[in-house]
């Protein structure tokens, strides 16, 4: 892409801002998880202390960090279950069906992605209220995928949009029916759609809190994040222990996104900005 | 599986796509298909396939009418009712319009209005041209710039609430931000989040950094677009590094720019995450936007039709911003 040999003195200096800008708040939080609330005291910013695992011991016996951990794991594949059964389909409906629906769908999909979130946590309140459905997984995994299907659908169509559609054309007159041309031959050439969309859910839903500090009413069904939401409210937190408490949220998180990289990078282009 | 009888099939527009055919892929080639059957009952479905693959958005369709569509139908009327936390599950009083006039009436209504703009705008400022920058840097084919590049998207990754804890440790009176400013000659803490001409901009910044690596993946894509010759050639006709980066890399990127400036306009209005975390709004509204202000007014103070009419209203700006964003799209998509 790039010629090789060119040096590039801004494109550098940028570079390196960039690096401390977003390289010092990572190092920071590992950094500060490994000192003892007493380093904190004197001063929160010491570089040079003695590395101590106090904080992560502490975290590690506090059983509400596993049942956090639980939860928010029952939520995100829940949701991402979810999310998947009705964002492939429609994607590929929407990639495909020849009517004027298709450009209405996509912008009242547009449209839903776009609203606040604390809009629809309003009147959700009210109907999981009245469904019975407030501090329980189902409900909270109802809201999430919700929240999240008009963008799994919209970073999924691209995918199949780009299947030649002569290949399908072959499979239909060939006898198969629009379940199979969807599922023999357009998903599997789509696989890495399917792929992203799936990390990319994983990881919000991982992340999402707002709902789930809402629509959980007892503390022990927090997912992580409504838990570190809650404490981080909290006046004299405990730095050590929070920032622990965030990197054992952040591993999961780190496992899958080492191994998605290389999709997320090109997948999540293909789907915001056509 | 037969050549003649596909083409014959095959719709205008397939032609025009010039596929090659497909013939002896793996893919196409089921040998659970009929020889003879399916020609003959297949013709006359072929007209209204289209809208039998409609069918396939049914599960989509349910989940977002019933969880999307009639809970918005619902805010609309929460909005005209008195409806308290308390009265959530009582009859509801008809009010009309009075929600909406106490909104308008509330003494911090225009501040609010004022800081979202500032907010918005501040956010998408230095998250395009800040994202645009960090594009150039990290297109570069060299381990430094794709290694920073991953750095940056995990950090988008992360959970929200995890980063912006972060970003609250950094920031406090205490924090590291403040340590180097006192070494630096600075002679007194400055109070990012508590101060109440501070708090909303130290927001901002942070969500403008966390917006960052997202728009640079979407400007990187459009830059690696860009033809080598291009840059080479603008090189030989004497162009410097400012004017080879405004004629090649900001002319390249236009396309995307219109597209992911609504996107990122979107981003800050709905942003709630570090608002929650790092001020929670405050001090008093100084930090509150209109969206956020939806939840305090429904959650906090318990006061849900003032939430609901607060949210419509927020509701009703993502309407235009949906609106010009769905447009641009589909002068860039002549197909449909």
């Amino acid at each position: 892409m790039y010629p090789r040999k060119r040096r590039e003195p801004v494109a550098f200096a940028i570079r390196v801002v960039l690096y401390a800008l977003y390289g010092v708040p990572l190092l920071w939080i590992v950094l500060t998880s490994l000192k003892s609330s007493r380093d904190i005291f004197t001063s929160q910013a010491t570089v040079f202390f003695t590395p101590t695992l106090e904080a992560y011991s502490t975290a590690l016996a506090d059983p509400a960090l596993a049942s956090s951990m639980r939860q928010s794991a029952i939520i995100a594949v829940g949701t991402t279950s979810l999310v998947l059964f009705c964002a492939v389909p429609a994607a590929y409906a929407l990639a495909r069906a020849k009517t004027r629906l298709v450009v209405g769908g996509l912008a009242v999909l547009v449209l839903l992605q776009m609203i606040p979130q604390t809009a629809s946590l309003i009147p959700l309140y009210w109907l999981l209220n009245s469904t019975r459905l407030l501090d329980t997984n189902v409900g909270l995994i109802l809201a999430d995928s919700t929240l999240f299907l008009p963008w799994a659908i919209l970073l999924m169509r691209p995918f199949f949009a780009r299947i030649p559609i002569s290949i399908e054309e072959a499979s239909l007159l060939d006898g198969a029916r629009t379940l199979r041309a969807f599922f023999a031959v357009a998903l599997p050439l789509a696989r890495n759609g399917v792929l992203v969309v799936t990390s990319v859910i994983l990881l919000v839903s991982w992340g999402e809190f707002l709902y789930g500090v809402t629509f959980m009413l007892s503390p022990r069904n927090y997912p992580m994040s409504a838990l570190i939401a809650q404490q981080s409210g909290l006046y004299g937190i405990n730095w050590p222990g929070m920032m622990a408490f965030g990197v054992i949220a952040v591993i999961p998180v780190f496992i899958l996104y080492i191994a998605s990289y290389r999709l997320l990078r090109n997948g999540l282009t293909l789907g915001a900005v056509k | 599986m037969s050549g003649p009888s596909r083409e014959k099939h095959a719709p205008p527009s397939l032609g025009a796509r010039g596929q090659a055919h497909p013939v002896g892929s793996p893919l196409t080639g089921e040998s659970l298909l009929g020889a003879s059957r399916p020609l003959r009952r297949r013709q006359p479905q072929y007209t209204y396939r289209g809208d039998r693959r409609l069918a396939l958005v049914i599960p989509a369709a349910a989940l977002i009418l019933a969880l999307s569509i009639f809970p918005i139908i619902q805010l609309a009327n929460m909005s005209l009712h008195d409806v308290t936390l308390a009265t959530l599950t009582h009859d509801w009083d008809f009010v009309g319009l009075r929600k909406y006039q106490e909104l308008f009436a509330h003494p911090d209504f225009w501040k609010i209005l004022g800081n979202t703009l500032a907010f918005v705008v501040v956010v998408t400022a230095l998250g395009l041209v800040g994202g645009f920058a960090a594009a150039v840097a990290v297109s570069p084919q060299k381990r430094g710039a794709s290694f920073l590049l991953g750095l940056m998207v995990f950090l988008w990754a992360m959970p929200p609430v995890v980063v912006a804890s972060i970003w609250k440790f950094l920031l406090s009176g205490d924090g590291l931000v403040n340590t180097i400013l006192l070494n630096i000659g600075f002679s007194e803490r400055v109070g990012f989040l508590f101060d109440k001409d501070l708090a909303l901009w130290s927001v901002a910044l942070v969500n403008a950094w966390a917006v960052i690596p997202f728009n640079a993946l979407i400007f990187r894509a459009a830059i690696l677009g860009i033809d080598p010759n291009l840059i080479e050639a603008a090189e030989m006709d004497g162009a410097g590094a400012w004017q080879r980066i405004r004629y090649v890399f900001i002319a390249s990127v236009r396309p995307s720019t219109m597209v992911l400036t609504v996107l990122t306009v979107v981003y800050a209005f709905r942003s709630f995450d570090y608002i929650y975390i790092m001020t929670a709004g405050g001090p008093g509204t100084a930090s509150t936007t209109l969206p956020y202000f939806a939840y305090v007014e429904a959650l906090v103070n318990r006061d849900i039709a003032g939430g609901a009419a607060t949210a419509i209203l927020a509701l009703l700006i993502v309407v235009i911003f949906a609106y010009v964003y769905v447009r641009d799209l589909r002068r860039g998509e002549p197909e449909d």
